[in-house]
């Protein structure tokens, strides 16, 4: 009996727990995005922390990113098409390719990207600046953190993920016509056919929402995460742990419900 | 300049130019810069039809399903788009086929036997047919289980086919004895034998015949001597001698067909093809001959009074 009260009592505790998380993460978005929407926040030394943002997470490992989506769509396409061939399934082969790259697999792994490199750092850097009381002196200095810090981060992170993820879709879809087709034009009218078949309105609009949503979850998270560290230089890294396990849950859940929404 | 602010700004021009690029292309690829053609199928089932299964010329994908329902009559009504590039394979020769393959979807399948016909006007109603393959399947079945009926009655173990092969391997059975062919053709070798035999007694006939030439024409000769050393018989007998040389000659010829018919006799052993016809016709001209060299015998006996015993027999 006591065991049973005992486990309901931790249920509750971690329920409450989560709740708090989740109350802390979507009020720091709303206060974000109220931020967003204020004319004021939109000067020069905003717009220069934007651009900065969006040059570190997105710019500075495009070469990398690109390099990285060429081999895995070509590896992926190559693969899906060699089946598909030895199963007679060829005509569906160039679809699959595209639905299974483009609008499933390339944004999560760009979310995934964006997330060990950009999201742990971000972690790791609010955590910092929470334990070392350098929010506090921010504030002291009339420099508004969620302006200066933490709202650039959050759009550099939803413009990095929407854009690169769709670089690689572009690059994902050439080199399926590449593979399929080969070089020359002779392909282009049937291929036009497919992909017009696959990506319509909604699709798209879907896509963009979900690459968003990645981007928000790989900064938004993190961002949180830090800002609830102890002020205790031990619990930097526990905060970082906690931090990407929530990210990768965050960008597992938004995937299976786009995929649920999709198809279901 | 700032390093930095270039990247970032090059970064987003190509994004958006890009992305640009790409909306341009989707609103192509659907079609959005150019009309649509809209078709009504009429027809008797929605079964398998659904909005967004493709209309496919030669295999191509031309046009989509967008809607279906009933109309005031009950009848069906299915609403079909198609841009207006590939209104031009839409002819009022046309047919359109719903196909339900086995496996895979549905597709209305557009047959246009000749391009040059007149072009189907916009909106215009057509009839859809239907070529469902698993609705034909159980009468394939059925007709396949009724071949297969007819061969297993054929191939059972008193059937036809068997008895046939039973005579097959007789006939080839009795090629393989004593007188081949000729056997396989007659039945049985006793028959064949009688074949045999008649062309050799034939055989035997020609050479005594030929012996009772001989024998004529020394006879002519003594009588020659024998005529002209005594005056008086010579020219009594030369219109009877005439008449015999004439005789002499029918022999003659008759031999010669004689000669012939062995001719004969030889290719037909060799040919058993003709065989049976050539041997009928071998008897019938045997028996002719044997009749004229009788007459002939004869005709000899009365003209000939001298010698009252006939050296020639006849078999």
């Amino acid at each position: 009996m006591h065991f049973l009260a005992t486990s309901i009592e931790s249920l509750g505790a971690k329920l409450a727990g989560w709740f708090t998380v989740g109350y802390a993460l979507f009020a720091f978005l709303g206060r974000a995005a109220l931020l967003l929407l204020e004319p004021s926040t939109w000067n020069r030394a905003t717009f220069d922390v934007v651009i900065k943002q969006v040059y570190f997470t997105a710019v500075q490992i495009l070469p990398v990113f690109l390099a990285y989506v060429l081999v895995i769509s070509w590896l992926i396409i190559t693969i899906i098409l060699s089946t598909a061939r030895d199963f007679g399934l060829t005509e569906f082969a160039s679809e699959m390719a595209i639905r299974v790259l483009v609008l499933e697999l390339l944004p999560f792994l760009t979310a995934l990207f964006i997330a060990l490199r950009s999201g742990s750092a971000i972690n790791t850097e609010v955590a910092l600046m929470q334990v070392n009381n350098e929010l506090d002196a921010l504030v002291h200095c009339k420099v508004p953190p969620m302006q200066f810090e933490f709202m650039p981060r959050l759009v550099g992170g939803v413009v990095s993920v929407v854009t690169l993820a769709g670089l690689a879709g572009l690059l994902a879809l050439i080199v399926g016509y590449l593979a399929i087709y080969g070089v020359g034009t002779a392909g282009f009218e049937p291929y036009t056919r497919t992909v017009s078949n696959i990506i319509n309105f909604n699709i798209m609009a879907g896509l963009i929402a979900k690459c968003a949503l990645f981007g928000l979850a790989v900064t938004l998270i993190p961002v949180t995460a830090g800002l609830e560290t102890p002020k205790k230089l031990f619990m930097v890294p526990v905060s970082v742990l906690r931090g990407m396990m929530r990210v990768f849950f965050a960008i597992v859940t938004i995937e299976v419900v786009s995929l649920a929404l999709k198809y279901i | 300049m700032n390093k930095l602010h270039f990247k970032v700004g090059l970064f987003a021009v190509a994004s958006l130019l890009l992305g640009g690029a790409f909306l341009v292309y989707l609103l192509h690829a659907r079609g959005f810069f150019e009309g649509t053609f809209q078709l009504q199928f009429a027809a008797s089932s929605a079964d398998n039809v659904a909005p967004g299964i493709p209309v496919a010329f030669s295999g191509i994908e031309i046009g989509r399903v967008t809607s279906l329902g009933l109309n005031d009559e009950g009848g069906i009504i299915i609403h079909a788009r198609f841009l207006q590039r590939n209104a031009k394979w839409l002819k009022e020769s046309s047919t359109f086929t719903l196909d339900k393959p086995i496996v895979g979807g549905a597709k209305i399948r557009v047959d246009t036997p000749d391009l040059n016909a007149p072009a189907l006007p916009d909106n215009s109603t057509v009839l859809l047919l239907t070529s469902d393959i698993s609705s034909e399947l159980p009468a394939l079945v059925e007709r396949v289980k009724a071949i297969l009926d007819n061969v297993e009655h054929l191939t059972r173990k008193d059937g036809e086919i068997n008895t046939t092969l039973a005579n097959v391997q007789t006939v080839t059975g009795r090629m393989t004895g004593e007188y081949g062919m000729l056997e396989s053709i007659l039945g049985s070798p006793e028959k064949a034998r009688a074949v045999t035999d008649s062309l050799e007694q034939t055989r035997a006939l020609i050479i005594k015949l030929d012996g009772l030439a001989l024998k004529m024409d020394g006879m002519a000769s003594k009588a020659d001597t024998w005529l002209f050393a005594e005056d008086g018989v010579a020219a009594q007998t030369r219109e009877s001698l005439a008449q015999v040389r004439l005789m002499l000659n029918d022999a003659q010829a008759s031999l010669q067909k004689a000669d012939a018919m062995m001719a004969n006799a030889v290719d037909i052993s060799a040919n058993v093809k003709e065989g049976t016809q050539d041997i009928a016709a071998l008897r019938a001209e045997i028996d002719d001959a044997v009749r004229k060299a009788n007459a002939l015998i004869n005709e000899i006996n009365k003209k000939w009074p001298f010698k009252r015993d006939p050296e020639v027999k006849l078999p």
